[in-house]
């Protein structure tokens, strides 16, 4: 496919998904508006985290094997970046669509007790702060990686590792504020301690399908040589280890609150599992968990670019399908699926791609300043 | 793309996994021979003191058996204490041995093949050790065989639907599966010490038990498949085990218990209070049998760097914890959290915090990683934060739940205690009779990752 | 020679040379090949021509046959042969039953890779093979690599093979002879009879318990039970509402109890007191005053008793000149019909106990009423 032709489709899709969610803004509501806004943004944004911790995780191992394959990543990290604005915009959607902002929600005590935590001011400082720890760790990780290309140093190295256990700090609070924040707070009176981890799993998921995919994409115009089937072995391996992860999580969090049936715990879930939601939440499962599951398990399935790509585009619906279960149920309505919903899938896929095949053009695919370069590339099972 | 000629630093050198120079044959003598020879003193006076805490404790068992439940301090609310508390942390212990053995095995971590079999004796030892308490703290143990299910004629069966239950299937799953894994890779070991044996009779049990294994590749070939596949499911089982455990509580409406973390929460602690034992034991076999070039310090810095890790998790998990409880607005949680910190046993919960989170922060330093004093300093007191762990978790939760007129303070009696150190003296007992009747590393496995041990086409990289 | 050749074994000093050789072996001797190595060597598989393993497919299909069988039993168990509603979950908690299901998956799958590996496929425990006899076998087990070449039953060109050993590289030559036949009583064969033995007393001691179970139930015999009477717990058409089960007759009174159905307590049919005021029946009121009546009543049964102030209620003092006026009977009332806020203790104290404390509340009565004529002469002043 021709490389301009690519990026005039998606410069059209932006515009034309851009003036959809506009006209969304006034003819649907600015409820229907900014659950959209929050299920997309927090989509591109947690598929950015997820390569962003697959990065930091190789710094902290000091793992070589996967050293050829860090840049791609890397590269799709840059995502984070593009939902930075569109964080801060989604702070606007704070008094559309969460009840704790309205003054009538401190008429309940349960909600008025949080109200310290809970409030418009404290939100968007914690919201920005996550922003400001993640553009930093970016500058540290990976800008200086695209540096250490020129300039062949191999302090990156040690700087990297040395930063990285840091970083995963952050990433565990960030990630954790951001779960308890922008989803578990749309029903105020619920909360589950094990939610942080939940969308973690998530995130890492997604950053690994998403990793897999523009892998195999670059391996198969030859942009990656040297990389072989051992590699993706490895890629394929974590891909099933984690499904199997991110369902258990689901399931303790799931089974947990069906057996002890506490009434302010199970609610999020009735509103979950009544009309649509029910059979949307089976297919879920069928598409978080069977699917990549089952079609991983054979040894040689986890190297198959074919079967792999299968289940990495499987894994990233799912992923938005997960999201989606979750914030959507706030409107009060069943499943929807309209031309709002469009309008924002072709906005932020477009924008999406765009930005991920600026960020894949620009820089080298591997990187090359690395000293562990050829000692990675040279990895076999 | 030339990489540097700058040398590298140290930092970022990849160590060696083994020291000096080795072939296969002097890891043979290097390692079977202590099976030849009489063990030191040291070995005696450490059995001696382990076995007579074993028997002290299984006499206590047996008073308790005789006597009923009474003996112990539990009352009511305090219906779980020492017996849920010494359950929980050695079926944590065991942990840390499957993830070395079988998680590890899945990475293609090469040092871990030196402390693979040991760690993995270690499991079962723990197991066995754990196993005992579900047995005993039942009021009458006898009709322990209750919970299994068979057809009998009161025409009933165990309810499943009871986390107890799936207790027993996972920790008998456990102890099975651990069991079933370590034998087999054991197999070619048994085989070696049944070509070496001098003796007729040592070489006669090795025979039985090496099953007239004889290396053949087309059987090699079903056991590294069959070896790979257990390592799999028994990652599941780190997985599953500790979380059906940590289901006994979360399951429950204890304010303090039902929290949806618990699950990975709990696999975490298990992982850290297992690793902190398996470098208390290593840095002992390592001295004492003289296997430093074997189990080097690189073994010990990286299992310290687990260590810190786990600690940073359970950093995290009390963080949210803490957390949560405020958030749910729920007095009862509220508390119960307040509880851990200020009432009854708040020298508990400061301990816990100290030894699980703060000490283990002295790892972060690399000349603490490598230090004995240090990492042995640490592994105690993750040994003892752990410990005190569940039980800030079990009786301060249970010690003040919803309804005060049922409050009431637990206190543990001699009994308890005896039998917490018999569960010690039969781990260690265990774990010393272990070293000196089988290998305590796995040879074959070693022999793999010598270098020049694989032919050069399948050669490159192995991490 | 008239000895049978098993096979005839070439030791090499490092596995380099055992790879070089296999090929150049196999090639000359077209004969069936087998190598003997301490530990598993990458690539040998492919390089002597082995089937690949069934233990995946093996493993696959007894894991998914152990998630059917678990879940499968618990939900025949819980719902269907003995349905049990636990903490108000449904009959058929399939949340409640993924635990055990992953156990029994896990338990099986390792059980038919292990066992499955080791007896089936390779046939072990196996003591007769010669190779356990070679002079080779030790130094196998420490560091030497073997190639074997197998006479498979037929007949072998041992020196033609030999000669294709060395050229190829082998340090030294062993020829591994056919072990002659075993005795009747060999080991094997023992181990066989006892495995049999085993096997068959387990299953005839199974079949005995289900006959056992099953014979007192099967027909003829179960004709016995079915017999024109009411058995208990169950429906019987006898009866117009179809209950088996029926509650006494109107007016059935228990043995032993004397009803009581006097309302008034100034009924002249209220009885006297039976019991005599002798030592033992006041040591038995005083023990059951102090335990039932003296909370409100006070110990010395003059209404300042422990649970007044929590309660807000007036009890009477027992001594007072009303209640001194009362008859043995009106007192005995007030225990088994109540009075005001005090409720019928009828169910706490037996007949005996109830006068019994009676008794004792007179001698209450005369201790807080004592006259002088009451101390005895030595001890008056």
């Amino acid at each position: 496919m021709n490389g301009s032709s690519t990026t005039k489709i998606l410069t059209a899709g932006a515009v034309a998904g851009l003036a959809g969610i506009v006209a969304t803004l006034f003819v649907s509501g600015r409820e229907r508006f900014w659950v959209n806004w929050i299920v997309w943004f927090l989509f591109v944004l947690t598929t950015g985290l997820g390569c962003f911790f697959i990065v930091a995780l190789e710094h902290v191992v000091g793992a070589r094997w996967s050293v050829p394959l860090r840049r791609v990543p890397e590269k799709l990290s840059s995502l984070v970046l593009l939902m930075a604005p569109a964080a801060l915009l989604a702070l606007f959607s704070l008094p559309a669509i969460y009840s704790w902002t309205r003054p009538e929600s401190l008429d309940n005590p349960m909600i008025a007790g949080k109200a310290g935590w809970l409030n418009i001011p404290f939100f968007s400082l914690r919201a920005f702060l996550c922003v400001v720890l993640w553009l930093l760790s970016y500058r540290i990780l990976v800008t200086g990686s695209y540096r250490q290309d020129r300039e062949r140093d191999h302090r990156f190295n040690m700087r990297a590792r040395r930063f990285a256990p840091l970083f995963m700090a952050i990433f565990a609070f960030t990630i954790t504020i951001v779960a308890f924040d922008w989803i578990s707070s749309l029903e105020p009176e619920w909360y589950s301690d094990i939610f942080g981890v939940y969308l973690f799993a998530g995130t890492f998921l997604a950053g690994l399908a998403a990793t897999t995919l523009a892998l195999l994409h670059l391996m198969d115009r030859k942009r990656l040589p040297g990389l072989g089937p051992d590699h993706v072995y490895n890629l394929g391996g974590f891909l099933f280890a984690f499904t199997v992860f991110w369902s258990y999580i689901g399931f303790a969090q799931y089974m947990l609150m069906w057996y002890a049936n506490l009434p302010e715990e199970v609610f999020w879930y009735k509103e979950r599992l009544e009309g649509l939601w029910g059979p949307l939440l089976l297919a879920l499962a069928v598409f978080h968990f069977f699917i990549p599951f089952f079609v991983l398990i054979p040894r040689d399935a986890k190297s198959d670019p074919k079967r792999l790509r299968i289940v990495a585009g499987v894994v990233l619906f799912a992923h938005w399908l997960d999201l989606y279960w979750m914030i959507f149920p706030v409107l009060g309505k069943g499943p929807l699926f309209g031309w709002p919903e469009l309008s924002f899938l072709v906005l932020f896929v477009s924008c999406g791609f765009l930005w991920i095949r600026r960020a894949l053009g620009r820089g080298a695919d591997m990187p090359v300043g690395d000293p562990f370069l050829q000692e990675g590339l040279g990895f076999r099972l | 793309m030339k990489t540097g000629t700058v040398a590298l630093p140290e930092f970022l050198k990849l160590p060696p996994v083994i020291e000096g120079k080795l072939t296969p044959g002097s890891l043979d003598d290097q390692v079977l021979s202590h099976l030849d020879r009489r063990p030191p003193p040291a070995w005696f006076v450490a059995f001696a003191f382990s076995s007579s805490l074993m028997v002290i404790g299984l006499m206590l068992i047996g008073y308790t058996i005789a006597t009923g439940i009474g003996v112990w301090g539990n009352n009511i609310p305090v219906a779980w204490a020492f017996d849920i508390i010494n359950f929980v942390f050695w079926v944590g212990i065991g942990h840390a041995g499957t993830l070395i053995s079988a998680i590890l095995l899945l990475f293609r971590a090469r040092w871990r093949n030196a402390i693979s079999r040991f760690s993995e004796a270690m499991t079962i030892f723990a197991v066995i050790c754990a196993g005992i308490f579900p047995a005993i703290h039942v009021g009458r143990p006898w009709l322990a065989f209750w919970l299994m299910p068979y057809p009998n004629q009161r025409g009933i069966w165990p309810n499943f639907r009871s986390p107890l239950i799936w207790d027993v299937f996972a920790v008998s799953t456990y102890f099975s599966v651990s069991l079933l894994f370590w034998y087999l890779g054991l197999v070619p070991d048994l085989a070696s010490l049944r070509d070496r044996a001098p003796g007729k009779f040592r070489k006669a049990v090795y025979s039985m038990l090496s099953v007239g294994w004889r290396g053949s590749s087309s059987h090699w070939q079903h056991f590294e498949k069959a070896y790979l596949i257990l390592a799999g499911l028994a990652t599941g089982l780190v997985l599953s085990v500790h979380s059906v455990v940590s289901f006994d509580f979360a399951t429950s409406l204890v304010p303090g218990w039902h929290m949806t973390i618990f699950p990975p929460y709990f696999v975490a602690g298990a992982i850290f209070a297992g690793f902190a034992m398996v470098v208390i034991v290593l840095v002992v076999v390592r001295s004492t049998m003289r296997l430093e070039n074997l189990i080097t310090m690189y073994h010990l810095d990286v299992m310290n760097k687990v260590i810190l890790t786990c600690s940073c998790l359970m950093g995290y998990a009390y963080v949210m914890e803490a957390f949560t409880a405020w958030y749910s607005m729920n007095g009862s949680i509220h508390h119960t959290f307040k509880q851990y910190i200020f009432g009854t046993y708040w020298w508990a919960g400061w301990t816990t915090i100290s030894c699980n989170v703060l000490i283990p922060q002295l790892l972060w330093s690399r000349r603490f990683r490598r230090s004995y004093p240090v990492m042995i300093f640490v592994a105690l007191a993750v040994t003892v934060g752990m410990w005190f762990e569940r039980f800030v978790i079990i009786v301060s939760s249970l010690h003040q739940d919803y309804l005060p007129s049922s409050w009431h303070i637990y206190r543990p009696t001699l009994v308890d205690y005896g039998i917490l150190a018999g569960s010690f003296g039969m781990f260690f007992t265990l774990v010393l009779l272990f070293a000196r009747v089988l290998p305590v590393i796995a040879t074959t496995e070693m022999k793999v990752v010598l270098p020049g041990s694989q032919p050069r086409h399948a050669g490159g990289l192995h991490e | 020679m008239s000895r049978r050749i098993f096979s005839i074994l070439g030791l090499f000093d490092d596995v380099q040379r055992l790879m070089d050789a296999i090929p150049v072996v196999k090639a000359k001797t077209g004969a069936r090949l087998d190598a003997y190595t301490p530990y598993p060597v990458h690539g040998i598989d492919k390089a002597l021509g082995l089937r690949k393993s069934p233990v995946g497919g093996m493993v696959f299909i007894m894991g998914l046959l152990g998630a059917l069988a678990g879940v499968g039993f618990e939900l025949w168990t819980s719902g269907v042969d003995y349905p049990l509603i636990a903490a108000g979950k449904p009959v058929l908690s399939w949340e409640a039953f993924v635990p055990i299901m992953f156990e029994v998956t896990v338990l099986f799958a390792t059980f038919t890779a292990g066992l499955g590996m080791l007896l089936l496929l390779n046939r072990l425990p196996f003591f007769r093979h010669p190779m356990l006899r070679a002079k080779s076998m030790p130094l196998i087990t420490r560091d030497k690599f073997a190639l074997a070449v197998e006479s498979d039953g037929g007949e072998l060109d041992e020196d033609a093979i030999i000669a294709v050993l060395r050229n190829a590289g082998a340090r030294s030559i062993e020829v591994i002879e056919q072990p002659a036949p075993p005795g009747p009583l060999s080991p094997d064969f023992l181990m066989r009879v006892a495995v049999a033995i085993a096997i068959s007393c387990g299953v005839a001691g199974y079949l005995t318990y289900w006959a056992m179970k099953l014979f007192p139930i099967s027909v003829p015999v179960v004709h016995m039970l079915d017999q024109p009477r009411l058995n208990p717990q169950t429906q019987n058409s006898f009866f117009r509402d179809e209950s088996g089960m029926r509650l006494p007759v109107a007016g059935t009174v228990a043995r032993g109890h004397m009803p009581y159905s006097i309302r008034e307590p100034d009924d002249p049919a209220v009885p006297a007191n039976p019991l005599p005021a002798s030592e033992p029946v006041l040591k038995e009121g005083r023990k059951a005053f102090e335990i039932y009546c003296s909370v409100c009543h006070g110990i010395l049964g003059d209404g300042a008793g422990s649970l007044t102030a929590a309660y807000g209620a007036k009890p009477a003092n027992l001594s007072s000149r009303a209640i001194r006026d009362y008859t043995d009977g009106k007192i005995h009332h007030a225990i088994v019909a109540g009075k005001n806020a005090m409720p019928s203790y009828a169910a706490e104290l037996t007949e005996d106990e109830r006068w019994s404390v009676v008794h004792y509340v007179r001698a209450l009565q005369r201790a807080l009423n004592a006259k002088d004529e009451d101390i005895p002469k030595e001890v008056r002043k």
